[in-house]
């Protein structure tokens, strides 16, 4: 009984023990309040919340040696050994902010990324398709961003005084070899990639990391969506032609087909041409897309499509006063893409893959046949340590095999290139406001039996909440253009030396980028007699500013690009030193968007204007002395989105100039110099009509 | 003998003990309850969710608080102003239903609750997250459905989710009466299977009815 007496006593003992008050502030290292933070004791449900002043106070129940443990939102938790005795306890805690990707520095300088989830997204995937006058090219798109160059008559992306052979673009890692479709002659093609494949677009002016090399200027690297979330199908009815697709969704895995046929004749029946069409464009496509989640944390990714595209037009012969000269132009191209990658606990990231790619051009140059391929084959592997919560190494290697063939008529000639490369990179946080990148790449071609060390650095520093600063400096080599290496051997890597400077602000929707550039060029390929040489070299400097602001105008988003270029390059058949064509001084970009809920809408309007370029003038003393007028554009879309047949519908429909500002590219003499034509694009204005039917899901998933 | 009587006192007493501890979770439950319904502002929600999560760390292995404390935080980071801090709410939301999803599998409210996270943390930059947050919260709230047909809650979040989506984008009012007319049946024969079972919404569910009209 007594027992019992003792049992029951301890019980309401136990219940109405005396309670300890603890009380306090919770503050950061800096003396900044926390407010909203958690105080609790373990293995009890006492404790408390910090106020807005940080301030806290609770009673506990619990006696003798206790913890205290204290945590808020975005902040280490933390825990204090107290002795709880009945008497009250004021405490004043510290919280430790937690590094996270969210809140720690990045390194920035040269980069912009875009992506669907990362931080420091500057463009989104869906912001590649609704550019007003990019009409969905990813690659239209990127030059509304500075660094970059409106590039007219040329395919490619020329950045920051490079030429386009200086711009690389990697699917998964893999170095893409023919992004673009046929060049004619004049005329700048589309990329072949959909904006829609891609979940995340870095892309890189300068300064990129030492996991891709091959690119004296500028890298532009695409990481391809996932599982698609549902099975759909797709149609695509356009004022260009139309298209078919369908995804099929299964438990652990997805699978896409698609096809599509291309025609601009009706088109540009409508609209007065400037080109002398023949042929105009036509293409038949097909694509395959198959992903496998392998585990919780590995995806398995094949990508592969065919296309074929035919075209042909006049030139005026420039020599010989009313006679055209002939071009055609047939390409066949196949891309074959496959990537695996997986985590090994979670300290490991393993990823491998492999690339295949045809791209066969044939035709006629007047009354001559000429023919040229490209063949690549490439695997690559990288290995991935994380380290801490931020830090990580890198190390991989990759083994390409490149081959070139042309033919003219019945002459041949070709070149085969063993490249391959090893890298290893470590990006280290010293706090989460310091972080450094400290990369080191080598390269060995076997066709110039040669090798290059390429360092690559970068720091950055977090100032303040939103803003940071970042420095970073890099060697790049590449190999000669194929178009020399195809006639001669005995010929080095080129060569870029970057330095960057960059402030980049992010806060509450806005975003502003200042980056200065110096970039030295060394080693490039010039004409020596009848022969070539590496004695070309170079440099480029500038500013450019970006500004991006989703918040201000309500439902708008609009972006701001400035770059300011200052070049010069002795290189190919230059006789001294000159601003290439490709080149302008200054380039501006206003980007705007607008939902418009009451007509279920968006719009966009880009405008773009640059300073002249040079070209070549032969009655001129001076080697590109002359420029042209500077160059304007004004394009606008409309997506509109609605329902036909009960089907998610967006119809879009886009004017490419729409003001009609005539823009000269530059010039082409004839030998003599006596005559001259003008270089501009085949019509002042262009317009695109589409509609984009989804079946199966309410949202567009293109 | 002594030692014997002791020992069975003892035994006998264990329920009693137990008992306690459970009158004095459901005790701890019911006052952060309370304060999870009285809480106006963002403040209050958070410490709300501070309550539950205090008792979710002394009882790891139950999984009614993690849910609370990630409701309470849900709420909190819709209430605040602040992009960084919701996006910081909403994750640590996304955690604790993932954490209660692992304590009680296959639990239709826990799914509910996740879709209704990643519907949020979407709605914090919809520009750039739109295109793979939504499907996955539609994919969480109709395994919801799928788990718990009667439950109204998944329904509930779906109609106020499409509710608060452009009719452009496949949402709209029309669109979320007919979810939320579900919602509002299944509310009206759901009962809640003990006092700590989810059993929130239906206020909200007759309000964004109402404004359906």
């Amino acid at each position: 009984m007594k027992t019992i007496c003792t049992l029951l006593l301890l019980l309401i003992s136990v219940s109405a023990n005396s309670q300890t008050k603890i009380s306090g502030a919770v503050k950061t290292a800096k003396g900044d309040v926390v407010k909203g933070a958690n105080l609790s004791i373990k293995n009890s449900y006492d404790g408390g919340t910090a106020d807005s002043a940080g301030v806290f106070r609770f009673q506990t129940s619990e006696t003798g040696k206790i913890t205290l443990l204290f945590s808020s939102v975005g902040f280490v938790e933390d825990s204090v050994a107290l002795e709880s005795d009945g008497t009250e306890i004021h405490l004043s805690l510290i919280l430790k902010q937690k590094v996270s990707e969210l809140n720690a520095v990045v390194i920035t300088a040269g980069t912009f990324e875009a992506g669907d989830s990362k931080k420091g997204v500057v463009l989104s995937s869906l912001d590649v398709a609704t550019t007003a006058g990019a009409e969905a090219d990813v690659f239209a798109a990127l030059q509304t961003l500075p660094g970059t160059q409106t590039s007219f008559s040329e395919n490619g992306l020329f950045v920051r005084g490079g030429s386009a052979a200086e711009t690389k673009t990697y699917f998964d890692g893999l170095q893409v070899k023919n992004p673009f479709g046929a060049q004619l002659p004049d005329l700048a093609s589309r990329g072949r990639f959909s904006p829609f494949l891609f979940k995340g677009t870095t892309f890189s002016s300068g300064g990129y990391s030492a996991q891709y090399g091959q690119a004296l200027s500028s890298a532009l690297i695409l990481e391809s969506k996932d599982l698609a979330e549902k099975t759909t199908s797709g149609i695509s009815l356009m004022s260009a032609g139309g298209g078919l697709d369908h995804t099929q969704r299964f438990k652990n895995s997805s699978l896409s087909i698609g096809g599509n046929y291309i025609n601009l004749k009706p088109a540009f029946t409508i609209l007065k041409q400037e080109t002398q069409w023949d042929k105009e464009p036509e293409q038949y496509g097909s694509s395959f897309q198959y992903k496998l989640k392998t585990s919780a944390t590995g995806i398995f990714k094949l990508y592969s499509e065919y296309s074929r595209s035919e075209v042909s037009l006049f030139t005026d012969n420039m020599n010989r006063v009313n006679t055209k000269d002939y071009f055609s132009n047939s390409n066949k191209n196949l891309y074959f893409n496959t990537t695996y990658q997986e985590f090994i606990g979670n300290k490991w990231k393993v990823q491998g893959g492999t690339s295949y790619s045809n791209n066969q051009d044939n035709g006629f140059i007047s009354a001559d046949l000429y023919g040229r391929s490209d063949k690549l084959l490439q695997a690559r592997g990288t290995i991935t340590k994380f380290m801490g919560a931020l830090s990580a190494i890198r190390f991989g290697a990759e083994a390409n095999s490149f081959t070139r063939s042309e033919s003219f008529n019945l002459l041949q000639r070709h070149y085969t290139d063993q490249y391959s490369s090893a890298f290893a990179e470590a990006d280290i946080y010293f706090t989460q406001k310091w972080v450094a990148r400290i990369g080191l790449r080598s390269e060995h071609s076997s066709y110039l039996d040669k090798f290059n060390f390429a360092p690559r650095t970068s720091l950055s520093y977090k100032t303040g909440s939103y803003s940071q600063v970042s420095f970073a400096y890099g060697r790049f080599y590449q190999n000669p253009e194929d178009d020399y290496l195809v006639q001669t051997k005995i010929l080095d890597f080129e060569r870029a030396d970057h330095y960057i400077l960059n402030y980049q602000r992010i806060a509450n929707g806005r975003v502003f980028r200042a980056e200065g550039f110096y970039k030295e060029y060394d080693g490039l390929v010039k004409t020596v007699g009848s022969g070539f040489n590496n004695s070309g070299s170079g440099y480029a400097r500038g500013l450019d500013i970006f500004w991006r602001d989703k918040k201000s105008v309500k439902g708008a988003d609009y972006w701001i690009s400035y770059s300011f270029l200052d070049t010069k390059r002795d290189f190919r058949n230059y006789p001294a030193a000159a601003t290439p064509p490709f080149a302008a001084r200054h380039t501006l970009n206003i980007v705007y968007k607008k939902f418009i809920e009451k007509i279920s809408s968006q719009i966009g309007a880009t405008y773009t204007v640059a300073s002249g370029r040079t070209y070549y003038n032969p009655n001129s003393s001076i080697f590109l002395g002359n420029k042209t007028k500077d160059f304007q554009n004004f394009s606008v879309n409309v997506s509109y989105l609605t329902h036909v047949l009960k089907q998610f519908t967006v119809v879009y429909f886009s004017v490419n100039n729409l003001p009609g500002f005539k823009n000269v590219y530059g010039y082409d003499y004839s030998e003599n110099g006596q005559r001259r034509r003008s270089i501009e694009p085949p019509a002042r204005r262009n317009f695109f009509l589409g509609m984009f039917i989804t079946i199966g899901d309410d949202a567009f998933v293109r | 003998m002594k030692t014997i009587k002791t020992l069975l006192i003892l035994f006998l007493l264990s329920p009693a003990i137990t008992m306690a501890q459970t009158e004095k979770y459901n005790l701890a439950m019911g006052k952060s309850l309370e304060a999870l319904k009285s809480a106006g502002n963002a403040e209050q929600m958070l410490s709300a969710g501070n309550q539950f999560e205090r008792i979710a760390n002394a009882e790891s292995k139950l999984w009614q608080p993690f849910y609370y404390s990630a409701y309470a935080n849900i709420v909190a980071g819709i209430m605040t102003a602040e992009t960084a801090k919701k996006d910081e709410l909403f994750d640590k939301a996304i955690k604790q239903v993932e954490t209660a999803d692992k304590l009680s599998v296959e639990n239709s409210e826990i799914y509910a609750l996740l879709g209704y996270a990643q519907f949020m943390k979407m709605s914090v930059d919809p520009q750039s997250r739109a295109m793979t947050l939504i499907p996955e919260a539609s994919a969480s709230l109709e395994k919801a459905k799928l788990l718990d047909p009667a439950n109204p809650r998944p329904w509930l979040i779906s109609g106020q989710n499409t509710f608060y989506t452009p009719e452009a984008f496949g949402g709209g009012k029309q669109k979320a009466k007919s979810m939320l007319e579900t919602a509002k049946a299944n509310f009206d024969t759901f009962s809640p299977v003990d006092q700590l079972a989810p059993s929130w919404g239906k206020e909200r569910c007759l309000e964004l009815l109402k404004q359906c009209e």
